[in-house]
């Protein structure tokens, strides 16, 4: 396929977008100024650019823990997203939510659980929501090798397939659930596309380092999708770069590989791309890279002006 | 005019239904079957097949795809058949529903109504008798309504099918065949407002439930003792209207709380704490609970009478209660 220079260089800022606000992530958690945990989405955020590169107005979204930061290109304030991610009260949740909640109803956003798996009939709750209104939107679900294995992504699997809603799941396969290897945990080789011949849809697995393959195989499901056939199945393969949570030192596995796998990085990958087809200059990309990273420290910057919640704030979304 | 329970839920359903098409419902069995007890017959011949959705044995899909449909801009009414099935969807329910809104903001409204039906019913066994308030109380979020009455629940369905807020809603099997007065047209009954289903000046009674019935057959046969209780419905459970049960406090100084799931850890445990924390000056003695024995529900007809309240466990708590105080 051959694309225009403003497609392609949309699709890097967005992968880009993802690429530092996961390093941001790191960063401040290094510093200590985020709660709880964090994971690491680094190296896999072609699955997830691919995928909303297929986006159009009226779509719903169910992203997953890795990367948290899909919800930058979705349009989720940058600034919101990190006051949630501190535990301000500037965050989308008043800081009650947290990393694993950072969303944007306006814009689609339909929320996301931190049980994994447990939310992907939000999903298919959201495509009934489509098929209701009789428009060609689609409810796209991000969910890992993990959750692959988890009962209520199957009921949820099952009732899309047989209401024919507009669905596209998304299993971004980062071989790793925690320290448990895909290969061990699933029968198949394809944890998300395997599993889809079971509930009758189509099926498709990608490489998910290169996000120009995510979005190409993405838009022929959902062009399916859109055309009303139902749900699908995008397996995207990738590596999780980083442990599970910062600290997670991943002795469990063989550190060669990882370093293989670094090697393909998506951004990296992307970047050639763009310099080798005439795209953009290295200068270009510099000046770019320098762009989106000054947009992350403003968003951080202005997010730390936002204050803690206070005991009163514990009350104010528990019932309307 | 007379209605059943029965009736009355079905008319709550079917008159929301026509005012608001953004009211959908699913759940096993609801279509063409009409729902196992039959609340909704007609549904699918009314509404269609787009509003009204047969799933299969999916509880976990069922309560996920409500609050997808909801959080998108829809009213889903999602059925989980028996109370006991709840346990099946505990993670969705617990975590999901009940949180969704706290995790993720004020835009976040959850206008979703969870119905089941619950309570002993001649033989059913442990998995298909249960009362499951008390294991949802630990929910903050959430709403539980659990009705006694016919007018009753067709007020508060109206009302919780029209709130922003997700609710449990448990409907009494036993309570399913039992008539009563129920106002003519369009009416609401407020989430959150407890009834006084009889006055009375000497114990205050706080039944659920299918034990609301039980508790006003104790009065009656208390009454001929000369001992007056005042028999108080929650109706919500949760949130709790704990004013209606003060005053009464006030009045009786001595309540007792009647609940037909176990004992332990249930809604008496929790009202008893909160009276003695709250009320420790106006009580003149420990609250009582009458509730399950603490088993699991067993099939034997004869042994599943034993292990749930009836008027009598009923009126002798209360004599038992006025004793110690004398």
């Amino acid at each position: 396929m051959q694309y225009t220079a403003d497609f392609l260089k949309k699709v890097y800022r967005d992968l880009l977008s993802i690429r530092f606000f996961e390093e941001k992530q790191v960063e401040l958690y290094a510093a200590g100024r985020i709660p709880g945990h964090i994971h690491s989405g680094i190296g896999e955020e072609a699955g997830v650019t691919g995928v909303l590169t297929t986006r159009k107005e009226g779509d719903f979204f169910k992203i997953s823990h890795r990367p948290v930061g899909a919800g930058v290109i979705i349009g989720a304030p940058l600034e919101t997203m990190f006051a949630e991610i501190m535990g301000r009260v500037g965050g989308n949740a008043l800081g009650m939510g947290g990393v694993l909640h950072m969303t944007c109803r306006e814009k689609g956003m339909i929320g996301f659980s931190g049980t994994l798996g447990c939310d992907a009939a939000a999903a298919v709750g959201a495509g009934l929501t489509i098929q209701m209104n009789e428009t060609d939107n689609v409810s796209y679900v991000f969910y890992g090798d993990g959750t692959s294995n988890r009962g209520p992504l199957h009921e949820a699997m099952n009732l899309a397939a047989i209401w024919k809603l507009p669905v596209l799941f998304v299993c971004n396969n980062n071989q790793f659930a925690i320290s448990t290897p895909s290969s061990y945990s699933s029968a198949v080789p394809n944890p998300g596309a395997d599993r889809a011949a079971a509930y009758g849809m189509p099926s498709k697995t990608v490489d998910a380092t290169d996000v120009v393959a995510v979005y190409e195989a993405a838009k022929e499901l959902v062009d399916g999708i859109r055309a009303g056939n139902g749900p699908a199945v995008l397996e995207c393969k990738m590596y999780r770069v980083r442990g599970h949570f910062e600290g997670d030192q991943a002795k469990y596995r063989d550190a060669a590989v990882t370093e293989e796998w670094k090697k393909k990085d998506c951004v990296l990958k992307m970047e050639k791309k763009l310099v080798d087809e005439g795209v953009m200059t290295a200068e270009e990309i510099e000046a770019l890279r320098a762009e989106v990273l000054a947009e992350m420290e403003a968003a951080i910057d202005a997010a730390d002006k936002s204050p803690e919640p206070t005991p009163e704030d514990l009350y104010r979304n528990l019932y309307v | 005019m007379q209605m059943t329970y029965l009736q009355a839920v079905a008319a709550a359903l079917r008159e929301e239904m026509q005012r608001d098409d953004k009211i959908i419902m699913f759940g096993e069995d609801i279509a063409e079957f009409g729902n196992i007890f039959g609340v909704t017959r007609g549904f699918l011949e009314e509404f269609g097949p787009k509003r009204i959705r047969n799933t299969p044995i999916s509880e976990t899909a069922i309560v996920g795809t409500a609050l997808g449909a909801a959080v998108t801009g829809f009213r889903p009414v999602a059925e989980l058949m028996y109370a006991d099935f709840t346990m099946v969807a505990f993670t969705e329910i617990f975590h999901c529903v009940s949180k969704w809104r706290f995790m993720h903001g004020a835009d976040y409204k959850l206008p979703m109504v969870i119905r089941c039906a619950m309570g002993s019913s001649f033989g059913a066994g442990s998995e298909h008798s249960n009362c499951v308030e008390s294991l949802f109380m630990h929910a903050p979020g959430l709403t539980i309504i659990s009705p006694s009455t016919p007018a009753d629940a067709k007020g508060l369905l109206k009302s919780a099918i029209r709130s922003d807020n997700p609710i449990l809603f448990c409907e009494h099997k036993q309570l399913y065949q039992t008539k009563g007065e129920v106002p003519e047209g369009d009416y609401t009954i407020p989430i959150g407002v407890a009834d006084v289903k009889r006055p009375g000046k000497d114990v205050t009674v706080i039944a659920v439930g299918l034990m609301v019935r039980r508790a006003l057959e104790a009065a009656e046969k208390l009454e001929k003792e000369g001992i007056s209780i005042e028999v108080i419905d929650p109706r919500t459970i949760a949130p709790f209207d704990k004013e209606t049960v003060f005053e009464s406090i006030r009045k009786t100084h001595h309540a007792i709380i009647v609940e037909e799931s176990n004992k332990t850890a249930g809604i008496g445990a929790e009202l008893a704490a909160m009276l003695q924390e709250e009320m420790y000056d106006e009580l003149d003695g420990p609250v009582g609970r009458v509730a399950a024995l603490d088993v699991p529900m067993p099939y034997n007809i004869t042994l599943e009478k034993h292990v749930i309240p009836d008027a009598d466990d009923i009126a002798k708590a209360v004599r038992a209660q006025l004793a110690r105080s004398l």
